[in-house]
């Protein structure tokens, strides 16, 4: 008695489980292949220099940004009232010029 | 591969088989070579944490960690050695710090691709854009002959909305390779036009789609993108030839009718019906054409010709969801009034001749008059003229007594009404009818929660859970929220604030999953190049937790931790203590003596619990042997006595606040809930920020309402706290309440205004009556229960739900501090005037013999006696249920 009800329960619970073979195999491990192409380094040099363009845009903003010098009890402020994290406190008081009404100003609108 | 301790050659081979077994999955047969080169070498680093990470798949967690530290350990200058360490971390989703052991592999191995595609995948997972991208773009300079390498640094500018040069990547690209007819051309094609579109290059959208037409394989998805792109371009005529193709595809898709409709540019009504009326022939299968001009016609003769062809139709046919269909015309009192004097005209005329009229030659089925009944009792239900619903689904059982939409209708109508038990009655009785259906099984167990009958609910779920396991249990592993949300709201109000939260977190974990079930998917996603597909589901995942279920079990939590707050509970065991204050000695002496078997009566309940717990442990320990393939990390258990008593409850509703104000802001309910949390955190730009919202958002009567008391509150607490408050903030502050025009103002103004002006809004009124509270509590308590009392229904409306939240917030004594029975009991007559029939406002005896007479009725008796003891227990002590 005990054996049947034992299969019948290992039954019910493969039939619940059809799909979990296929999903299984989502997490299978292929390899790419490879494929070729007559111009393939070509194609990468007409985008590396779009990409070298965007990344002096960005530093150059990066760069005005770090330029910005804050207080630290500022940003402890920020942190503490808006609840938020110190490099996003930071951020805020610095692209507001270090000006904390104005940050302040802008998160309670945000 | 470099090691700082290099294995002899026989050893190496082994190892190299060890990573072959692992990534063919081969667990045992790779933990077998382990053993093998552990035996000769037993300090190996890399070895060791293979084996750890073999040993993380068949789910050994703490064994492996200690493997992979002590591997590592080992040998700090192997790559291995860290990558797998970030593996580990990774499974146990601690992603920082997985990104950092993979940043320290990839020192040590600069150009390791497995090393990187696992931090892209981490990247993108986190969504860090910016890094994905980077290390997509080492990937495609490291392996240029690989699609992926494409298509993964393509996708990353578009993900970062840098349209143009995702197109440029794909375009180089596409340059490079031959085109073939197979899936992958297609979907990628497919994912490039979608990459145009976003970038609303419709011009280069549709040349590229008649370009390819013969690789894209999905020519739905093909038409569809022409056609929105012709509409993006204006060109109608051609747009609209392709919405007819797509309507002959599919003759129930409604947006094709409405974006045909829009593309002809019809004008007048006589245009449209005309349209409509050609549709209507060609496919006189579809719905879509017939019921769209009831709702562009306004003449009222017009639409009444028009509506009663369709209803007619309607119910020869015996269209059971025609009520919902229709619904949509009652925004307009003039419609649903001619939809009434029709329907009701049928019903006369039926009942007599079985005919739609007296001057009518055709005769019809009997079920005619059923469906006509059927739809009144909706009819009038959905108009709030509950007695004239209950008569026609009266009627409508009479007719017909074993069709199970009766019931749950007339079930629906008692909902309205308030009368939780009779509902639950009728569902039943419609559960008992079908018991293989699952819809009416679900629909069963949710009125049980809302009359607050939890157990019965479970066992009528537990027809169709699984028999091994406790419903509740299974539920919760199938993800079926909406059980979930009901049993919290049910627990809540049954004060197991405990059992209660446990339900929300559950909801909350959820979500957590939904999210971190997208891991898989990165790799598999580009690989099967499924791209437009993947990129809506990151899409859908960035604001999964915008979801209805997440909101609703959000605010429930909410709700509950500021009740916490307010009111800790006591210690577990002490709970048990009443105010004593006006008893004799005598009374008292045998007050002490039934809490003290009570307490007993508790212990020994409590202790019973915790065996049982014990055994459920180490059973769950068994199963994990078992099953291999549990790759979760293993997660704290929920336990109620914990979570109704948290240390601070306000930080712990930062798990639900904080996202459903990033993803709910639309509704102003979610910054009324905000502002109520950090008014009890004093933080006053966050309260300000609420506050804002809330107005920004608000129009309906009852937001104006919580606009006003949270305006009020506001004022209140910043008059006090000002001078504590940093002079920049306080800047802020009194700026922004010029904006708001309120600096300045008297709150004792400004509520005497507010009242005067909202006198017939109840909304108005409960808010009104509790700031009146607050400004005084002492001496105004009277007289805001006064407002309360001297309602009336001749000039207030007053919605129930609104009805009985207000009541209970009085009861509980949360509202206007702590009332007497007295005035309790005088609310609760006043609101039975406005709601007759409604349980909660019922004398507790009367409650309870509602619930009585309602749980004998059942087709489920296991309950019966433990109910019945515990009804008088729980009338006595709380008079709500």
């Amino acid at each position: 008695m005990d054996e049947a009800n034992k299969e019948s329960q290992a039954q019910a619970h493969s039939k619940h489980n059809t799909g979990a073979a296929d999903l299984e195999k989502v997490t299978d491990f292929v390899e790419e292949k490879e494929i070729s192409g007559d111009n393939l380094d070509n194609a990468i040099t007409a985008i590396l220099d779009k990409r070298k363009l965007e990344a002096e845009q960005k530093a150059e903003l990066e760069r005005r940004l770090a330029s910005v010098k804050v207080k630290k009890e500022d940003v402890e402020l920020i942190c503490h009232e808006f609840e938020i994290t110190k490099p996003k406190a930071e951020r805020i008081l610095k692209e507001n010029s270090g000006d904390l009404r104005a940050a302040l100003t802008a998160l309670v609108n945000a | 591969m470099p090691s700082s301790n290099p294995l002899p050659s026989h050893e190496a081979n082994l190892f190299k088989k060890i990573l072959k077994c692992y990534e063919q999955k081969q667990y045992r047969k790779a933990l077998q070579h382990v053993k093998e080169i552990l035996k000769k070498f037993p300090d190996h680093g890399e070895t060791l944490s293979m084996k750890g990470l073999i040993l993380n798949y068949t789910n050994k967690k703490s064994e492996a960690f200690e493997c992979a530290q002590r591997g590592l350990k080992n040998d700090v200058k192997s790559h291995v050695c860290w990558h797998v360490y970030g593996l580990l971390q990774r499974s146990d989703r601690k992603y920082d710090e997985a990104i950092k052991c993979y940043r320290n592999a990839l020192k040590l191995d600069p150009a390791n691709l497995q090393i990187l595609r696992d931090l892209s995948l981490l990247q993108i997972q986190i969504r860090d854009l910016e890094g994905f991208r980077d290390t997509r773009y080492q990937l495609l300079q490291l392996r240029p002959t690989q699609r992926v390498s494409w298509i993964g640094y393509a996708m990353s500018y578009h993900l970062l909305k840098d349209h143009s040069i995702a197109n440029n990547i794909l375009e180089e690209f596409n340059k490079t390779q031959p085109k073939t007819i197979d899936f992958e051309m297609s979907e990628l094609l497919l994912y490039q036009n979608k990459i145009y579109q976003e970038a609303k290059l419709f011009e280069k959208s549709i040349k590229h789609l008649d370009d390819n037409k013969n690789f894209i394989l999905d020519k739905l998805c093909l038409l569809e993108k022409k056609a929105f792109a012709l509409t993006n371009l204006n060109k109608n005529e051609e747009a609209a030839k392709i919405y007819e193709q797509l309507i002959e595809r599919n003759p129930d898709n409604l947006i094709y009718y409405q974006n045909l409709e829009a593309s002809l540019n019809l004008n007048s009504i006589d245009e449209k019906l005309n349209f409509y009326a050609k549709l209507s022939e060609k496919y006189p299968r579809s719905d879509i054409p017939r019921k769209t001009p009831l709702l562009f016609l306004s003449d009222s003769k017009q639409f009444s010709s028009y509506v009663e062809e369709y209803l007619k139709r309607s119910f020869r046919k015996g269209i059971t969801p025609l009520f919902k269909e229709i619904k949509c015309l009652y925004s307009e009192e003039t419609k649903w009034k001619i939809i009434e004097s029709l329907v009701v005209g049928y019903a006369t005329c039926l009942e007599t001749d079985n005919k739609f009229s007296n001057d009518s030659s055709q005769e019809e089925p009997p079920t005619c008059l059923l469906w006509v009944y059927y739809f009144l009792a909706q009819h009038f239900d959905y108009l709030k003229q509950y007695a004239k619903a209950l008569v026609f689904i009266n009627k409508a059982i009479n007719h017909t007594p074993t069709l199970v939409e009766l019931y749950i209708v007339k079930g629906k109508i008692y909902k309205h009404c308030g009368k939780v038990y009779d509902a639950v009655v009728c569902l039943d009785e419609a559960q008992s009818l079908d018991t293989a259906d699952r819809f009416v099984n679900y629909k069963c167990s949710k009125y049980m929660l809302r009359a607050s009958m939890i157990k019965e609910a479970e066992e009528i779920a537990a027809k169709f859970t699984r028999e091994t396991s406790h419903p509740a249990e299974y539920l919760k592993e199938m993800q079926c929220m909406w059980y979930e949300i009901e049993a919290a709201n049910a627990y809540r109000r049954i004060g197991k604030f405990g059992d209660a939260l446990k339900k929300c977190h559950q909801v909350e974990r959820h979500f957590q999953e939904f999210i971190e079930d997208q891991f898989d998917f990165h790799s598999y996603c580009m690989r099967k190049m499924t791209l437009s597909s993947y990129v809506d589901m990151l899409r859908l995942e960035d604001r999964i937790k915008s979801h209805p279920f997440f909101y609703k079990a959000s605010k429930i939590a909410i709700e509950i931790y500021l009740r916490l707050n307010d009111n800790p509970l006591k210690e577990m065991g002490a709970e048990l203590d009443t105010n004593t204050e006006n008893l004799s000695p005598a009374e008292l002496k045998k007050l002490k003596n039934k809490q003290k078997k009570q307490q007993l009566k508790a212990q020994n309940e409590k202790e019973k619990q915790q065996q049982l717990e014990q055994k459920r442990k180490e059973l769950n320990k068994q199963k994990n042997k078992e099953d291999s393939d549990l790759e979760q990390p293993i997660e704290e258990e929920l336990l109620p006595e914990k979570l109704e008593r948290p240390e601070n409850p306000l930080e712990e509703c930062n798990r639900f606040l904080k996202p459903i104000e990033e993803f709910a802001a639309q509704y102003p309910e979610t910054h009324y809930l905000a502002f109520q949390v950090y008014y009890r955190k004093n933080k006053p730009l966050l309260m300000m920020k609420a506050l804002k919202k809330i107005k920004k958002n608000s129009n309906t009567v009852d937001y104006l309402a919580k606009f006003h008391y949270c305006a009020c509150k506001f004022l209140l607490k910043y008059e006090k706290e000002k001078c504590s408050y940093n002079t920049d903030v306080l800047g802020v502050i009194q700026n922004e309440l010029k904006h708001l025009e309120l600096f300045g103002q008297s709150v004792e103004k400004l509520n005497e205004n507010f009242l005067s002006v909202n006198q017939n809004n109840f909304e108005s009124l409960i808010v009104g009556s509790k700031i009146l509270y607050d400004l005084n509590p002492n001496e105004n308590q009277q007289k805001a229960l006064d407002l309360f009392k001297n309602i009336s229904k001749e000039n207030l409306s007053i919605n129930l739900i609104t009805a009985i939240d207000a009541f209970r917030s009085v009861a509980e004594n949360h509202y206007f501090g702590k009332c007497s029975k007295e005035e309790v009991e005088n609310i609760r007559t006043k609101l039975k005037e406005f709601f007759t029939e409604a349980t909660i406002f019922k004398t507790p005896e009367e409650q309870a013999n509602d619930l009585i007479n309602c749980v004998q009725g059942l087709s489920i008796n296991s309950f019966v006696s433990s109910v019945n003891n515990d009804i008088t227990d729980q009338m006595t002590s709380v008079n709500i249920r």
